[in-house]
């Protein structure tokens, strides 16, 4: 029976490379490195994150999508109680994974003017 | 300022419209929170009504790139994507075909022609060979999954696909024989045709062999239920000195329908791959 054997070299093929895929530093455009740099900084929401790349909202919004999609970043939302303190709605606040600073490190070492670009954030920046 | 909070309004309820339904809510949710920045944050992001144009073609498109996503992993690995490909590479063969042909009527003429010249001769065999060799198994789709009732049970759906998949395939195969081997009869000519005929029947078989190999092969990574191609492979159980443990490949259908196990070795006790339902108490996992 060759099915099997055939089945599980091909998936072991697949699985390497969509993970080589992701973590390729070719995929890493420069608009990706700086949010990376960004949220590695501790920045953590959307309006916070643009407000410091200077990047546009369309071009923020859909890339945190993709690395959330990719499990480079993971999202949770903030306590309400800790939002109705400060009178205002939660937010989504957005930090990297273990394999999001693994590309962060590599977007680093190509664009190593990133860390002049982003200052480090410093208690609350909004 | 008045159009700009109008021009964010619209964006909002377009976003809202277009962002897939599971996700609507908290989509909503979170850019109100980050539109309440806007205007009540302590800085914001390019004030005025270019700030505003800005952030509303910033959530459309945030909403827009959801639903492409959405659609491409509803796409991605069914049936239907798989059975439209074939069907589209076909007629770009089709259509290849019929400009080097000039006419429909030569077209047709050419079709007939190499089809009982040599293809039915080798594509008969190699399918009759493919379904008397093709693994008995137990019983797959024995329908004990739960979930939507649909017209045709998942059984009738699973050799439904493998029929109309077996048939676009070598359809294409053919086509793309053909196409493929038109550039050598033209440069042969007249004399030659003896060598482009076995040169034909040669192609034939190799891409009757590949393209039977390649549906079978297709058809054992789906799933039992919805038809979608496996994926999440995950190894399981340790390699085995006297093979007598269990370790091989687990896949698992995106929407939880079940998991494949395929064995790393074959034994006469694990000689096919198996497939195993998911447990109903798993339901709010998953999509379905």
């Amino acid at each position: 029976m060759l099915f099997g054997r055939q089945a599980g070299f091909s998936v072991r093929l697949i699985a390497i490379t969509e993970l080589r895929e992701k973590m390729s530093p070719g995929k890493l455009s420069h608009s990706v490195a700086i949010l990376l740099k960004a949220l590695s900084l501790g920045y953590q929401f959307g309006f916070e994150i643009m407000e410091m790349t200077g990047l546009p909202s369309g071009t923020v919004y859909p890339a945190l999508r993709r690395l959330e999609r990719d499990g480079l970043v993971t999202s949770s939302w903030e306590a309400e109680d800790a939002a109705l303190k400060e009178s205002r709605p939660a937010r989504r606040y957005y930090e990297l994974t273990r394999a999001g600073r693994e590309a962060e490190a590599t977007a680093t070492k190509r664009y190593p003017l990133l860390s002049r670009l982003i200052p480090e954030k410093l208690g609350k920046a909004l | 300022m008045r159009l700009g909070k109008e021009c964010l309004n619209w964006a909002l309820a377009l976003g809202k419209r277009l962002v897939p339904l599971t996700g609507r809510a908290e989509w909503a949710k979170e850019w109100r929170a980050e539109l309440w920045h806007r205007e009540h944050g302590v800085r914001s992001v390019r004030e005025g009504r270019q700030g505003a144009l800005s952030l509303a073609y910033g959530m459309v498109a945030d909403a827009a790139w959801l639903r492409m996503d959405w659609a491409q992993s509803c796409a991605r690995g069914s049936a239907y994507t798989c059975l439209w490909v074939l069907a589209a590479y076909s007629l770009l063969c089709v259509a290849v075909e019929r400009v080097a042909e000039g006419s429909w009527r030569a077209f047709a003429g050419v079709l007939a022609t190499r089809f009982l010249g040599s293809f039915v001769f080798v594509a008969v065999p190699a399918v009759f060979a493919a379904m008397v060799t093709y693994p008995l198994r137990p019983l797959r789709c024995n329908g004990a999954h739960g979930g939507a009732r649909r017209l045709l049970s998942a059984r009738t759906r699973w050799n439904f696909f493998l029929g109309v998949k077996l048939g676009l395939t070598l359809l294409l195969g053919f086509l793309a024989t053909v196409v493929a081997t038109e550039p050598a009869r033209a440069l042969a000519g007249a004399r030659g045709a003896w060598a482009a005929d076995w040169l034909e029947l040669l192609l034939s078989a190799l891409v009757v062999t590949a393209s039977l190999r390649w549906a079978l092969l297709d058809q054992e990574q789906r799933c039992q239920k919805c038809l979608r191609c496996l994926r999440q492979p995950t190894r399981v159980g340790p390699p085995s000195r006297n093979f007598l443990e269990w370790s091989g490949v687990a896949l698992a259908c995106e929407d939880g329908h079940g998991l494949l196990h395929v064995p790393q070795m074959d034994g006469s006790w694990c000689w096919y791959d198996l497939w195993v339902e998911r447990d109903s108490g798993f339901t709010g996992l998953f999509r379905s």
